[in-house]
């Protein structure tokens, strides 16, 4: 059966009502989440960074990536501003002439690791999880390589090996999961030497934050970043010079990411489940139509054609009956003629010449 | 010329520069500067006429207007100031053409009807004239401005009291309660701003008003008699360049209005009973003539009255020192006019940042320093001795001079060598650190008299441990990073290197970099 333009429209404006009716699913929403109790973080201390790239170096070195093309001594790379890569999972990005700083400044980006992350909550496989050590880690064997991880991420931090034909993977900073299940502690951070990264449960380094900027309330801007952006992140920044001056965003809310999404994931449930049985019930009717329709058609095409036969066979008759008439009329025509001929030649031989038998007319 | 009174807070410092410009304009009429105008060299004498603010918003764009462009076009046909200001009474005024703004109608009429007359004149005449057309005068435009505020410092009161033969009468006046005149009270001068505010208040013209009637009143009149005069231009007073050329008088003689040379910091209840000094607490001698020298004017210290600090802030805080009490007037660091407000802002300074730049920053001093100003009684006093001979003996007992201890007692090297794994122990040249602390200190009275104690330098590094010719190891207290019974105390490798290179980011070390690892540790080979 082919789908008419109608009917399809139809069955969108039924399954459209059909989502309406589902309650908003409380699972894929995380109203007061506020993150695994004794997680762990990072504090990144801006006006402590030297830009020495020992944290890029450890980071390479425990994950086993790629050497760089130049040596992580070679500072000249901070010349230029940097991303994470599917090469590299944290980078460290130089800013000059920030005003209301004395020197250069420095930033170190990898993974946020979000309270509630939006990789996480993009991904159709779950192939990201939030794990209660705090580290979002990625799955790469449920991972369908549909990207949408790296488009969810408000940090730009997901890479992916474009380099890689058959067996492409997701690209990003793990925390070290594997090394803080060893009690470990994660590579950058056991490198730093200043402890511009500071190592903790997330709760006890907001304490350290705020103590820092207590103390030193002309060092520091009186926030913590990733306290509440996005909905709170496991790595926590304070700097000196406004956020945006060392290429962070500002404009990224307190709202978690799944909480954007949760509207629109919650149908998912309906849609998963009550559009099979609706549009099966719609297919099941519409081929209950068309299965009457076919019987009657039938039908009348049976009848018609009876009719049709049984008007033919009238007509038939009738030509027929018709034909024998004239047949006949022929042949009585004939015989009359025949009689006729046969009276005037009587009539001829008996009036013997002149008498002349009454002439028929002819009609 | 514009006149910017009524209005709105924000437009403050852009007005201060405009009406500055006006009043310096009709004085400029022999302007020594601006030869031919340079576009793009940064002028003191722009005026954004937009007086027309009080009474709605601008239909135009303001007039950007330049003033001395026009005293000096005046100039050349030997017109003055009063082609284009009004004289009142004593004063020229600083309006255009006009002694009050009447109403908008009537005060744009002044603008259109007589700069334009005079630029048709001057254009009939087949001179150079300025513009006649609406968006010719009405269009915004970004001059590079050289304005700078100017004050008048120890050695510029000083040369008016010499040209003005010590007659203070000159500028200084009060309003007399009761005849609600303006008179000259001997002894009683006070700074300008404690009166005149940045706006105008009631009968109290602003200070900027103030100063541009009778500053370049004053200068106009002198120069008229060939004087020796101030400038009567906008950039005279106002141009940064021109500014840093006003003499400075190296010597300058006190300046004389009743203080003491040393006295007690005096507390004094609400009822004006005066609190004895030794009933409570040690007593803070004060060295009023040293910190004369160090401060440019009285309104340093003196914020809003000549009257001793605790007439306003008394002991429990009072209505007229707006409930600020002593204590906190003469502690509270993020004030700038008390005490530790004006010390600590010399920690800024690269000598004392090192050390000073890494301890948190308190509103209240730590109490172990309350000592350095808050001294016992001397054995000498008596209940009959006076404070100001008390301030004496005790500031004599004070002498400032950063100590530390004797250099066999200061080890020379000491080596880093607790954790030695990839690179060779660090040597750090100890005693020349020492030394150079003390050294650049020597000049710096207000250090010595902070650092007495030959303990209180080496505090700098070892910290939160009490002063001891040999403090305690830095590995006493910092061990392994990231303790969480101990969230605040960096591990031990930190806390060398947040030590270091913070000292040295603070004192401009450039060598060694922070990020040359071998430039302190030799690689283990």
């Amino acid at each position: 059966m082919s789908i008419s333009r109608r009917t399809f429209l139809g069955w969108l404006g039924a399954a459209g009502v059909g989502t309406t009716l589902g309650r908003p699913a409380q699972a894929a929403g995380t109203a007061n989440f506020t993150g695994y109790p004794d997680a762990l973080g990072v504090l990144f201390d801006a006006t402590r960074c030297i830009g020495c790239r020992k944290c890029e170096e450890a980071c390479n070195k425990v994950n086993e990536l790629p050497a760089p093309v130049k040596p992580f001594s070679d500072l000249a790379v901070l010349e230029r501003r940097r991303r994470t890569d599917a090469k590299t999972y944290t980078v460290v990005n130089r800013y000059e002439n920030v005003p209301g700083a004395k020197g250069p400044l420095y930033r170190k980006i990898q993974c946020n690791h979000c309270l509630e992350p939006a990789c996480a909550s993009a991904c159709f496989v779950r192939a990201f999880a939030k794990n209660s050590s705090g580290a979002v880690t990625y799955d790469e064997s449920v991972c369908v390589g549909c990207r949408y991880c790296m488009i969810a991420c408000p940090f730009e931090i997901p890479a992916y090996e474009y380099d890689k034909a058959f067996t492409p993977r997701i690209m990003k900073c793990t925390f070290c999961q594997p090394r803080l299940l060893k009690g470990q502690l994660p590579g950058c951070v056991e490198i730093c030497p200043s402890e511009a990264l500071t190592f903790g449960k997330r709760r006890n380094l907001l304490k350290i934050a705020r103590e820092r900027i207590g103390q030193f309330p002309a060092r520091y801007i009186d926030h913590i970043y990733g306290e509440t952006e996005m909905g709170g992140t496991a790595w926590l920044t304070v700097s000196g010079v406004p956020f945006r001056e060392l290429g962070m965003r500002e404009d990224l809310g307190t709202t978690p990411a799944p909480e954007l999404t949760k509207g629109a994931l919650s149908v998912v449930p309906i849609v998963a489940g009550l559009w099979p049985v609706l549009l099966t019930g719609i297919y099941a009717i519409s081929q209950r139509k068309d299965k009457v329709a076919r019987e009657e058609q039938a039908a009348a095409v049976a009848e018609a054609v009876t009719q049709v036969r049984a008007e033919a066979k009238a007509k038939l008759a009738e030509a027929l009956a018709k034909a024998d008439k004239d047949k006949k009329a022929a042949i009585d025509k004939e015989v009359k003629m025949a009689l006729a001929d046969a009276a005037k030649a009587k009539a001829q031989e008996s009036a013997a010449a002149p008498a002349a038998a009454p002439e028929k007319k002819p009609s | 010329m514009t006149q910017e009174r009524s209005l709105p807070l924000r437009a403050v410092p852009f007005m201060t520069v405009a009406a500055a410009l006006v009043l310096a304009a009709f004085i400029g009429c022999h302007n020594p500067t601006s030869s031919p105008e340079d576009a793009n060299k940064p002028r003191a004498d722009i005026i954004r006429i937009d007086g027309l603010k009080q009474f709605g918003s601008l239909e135009r764009p303001a007039v950007v207007y330049l003033h001395e462009k026009h005293t000096q076009a005046l100039a050349k046909k030997s017109k003055d100031c009063a082609t284009c200001h009004l004289a009142d009474k004593k004063y020229m005024s600083t309006k255009f053409m006009r002694l009050k703004d009447a109403s908008k109608q009537q005060t744009m009429d002044i603008y259109h009807n007589n700069c334009t007359a005079c630029h048709r004149q001057t254009a009939a005449a087949g001179e150079k004239a300025g513009p006649v057309a609406c968006n010719e005068c009405h269009v915004d435009r970004e001059i590079p401005s050289s304005w700078t505020q100017i004050g008048m410092d120890k050695s510029l009161h000083y040369r008016h009291v010499k040209a003005q033969e010590n007659k203070c009468e000159v500028c200084h006046h009060q309003v007399d309660p009761l005849t609600k005149k303006l008179v000259y009270v001997k002894g009683k001068e006070d700074d300008c701003r404690y009166c005149h505010l940045d706006q105008t208040v009631a009968n109290v013209i602003s200070m900027r008003l103030a100063s541009h009637e009778q500053c370049i009143d004053c200068h106009r009149k002198r120069l008229a008699q060939n004087q020796d005069a101030g400038p009567a231009f906008c950039g005279g007073c106002h141009d940064a360049g021109l500014q840093k050329k006003i003499q400075k008088l190296k010597d300058v003689p006190r300046l004389m209005r009743g203080q003491p040379d040393v006295t007690l910091i005096q507390a004094v209840k609400n009822d004006g009973q005066k609190v004895e000094p030794f009933t409570r607490m040690s007593v803070a001698p004060f060295n009023h003539i040293g910190h004369e020298t160090y401060n440019d004017t009285c309104r340093a210290c003196h914020h809003s009255s000549m009257d001793a600090c605790g007439k306003c802030h008394t002991l429990q805080g009072s209505k007229d020192g707006k409930f600020v009490n002593l204590r906190t007037a003469m502690h509270r660091v993020s004030a700038q006019a008390s005490c530790m407000g004006c010390h600590d802002a010399f920690q800024a300074d690269k000598r004392c940042a090192g050390c000073h730049a890494s301890m948190p920053r308190k509103d209240w001093p730590e109490l172990a320093g309350c000592g350095s100003c808050h001294m016992p009684k001397p054995a000498a006093v008596t209940p009959q001795t006076e404070p100001k001979a008390m301030a004496a003996m005790l500031l004599e007992a004070r002498k400032p001079v950063t100590a530390t201890y004797s250099d066999e007692d200061i080890p020379e090297t000491v080596e880093i060598k607790t954790l030695s794994k990839q690179f060779e122990p660090a040597k750090l040249p100890h005693r020349k650190i020492v030394q150079t602390l003390v050294k650049n200190l020597k000049d710096s009275k207000l250090a010595g008299a902070f650092h007495r104690d030959p303990g209180t330098i080496c505090q700098g590094c070892h910290h939160n441990s009490p002063v001891a010719k040999k403090p305690p190891a830095c590995a006493s207290c910092h061990g392994q990073p990231f303790d969480g019974r101990n969230l605040f105390k960096p591990g031990l490798q930190a806390a060398y290197h947040l030590q270091c290179m913070e000292c040295h980011k603070d004192m401009g070390i450039e060598k060694p970099a922070a990020t040359n690892c071998t430039g302190c540790h030799k690689e283990k080979l």
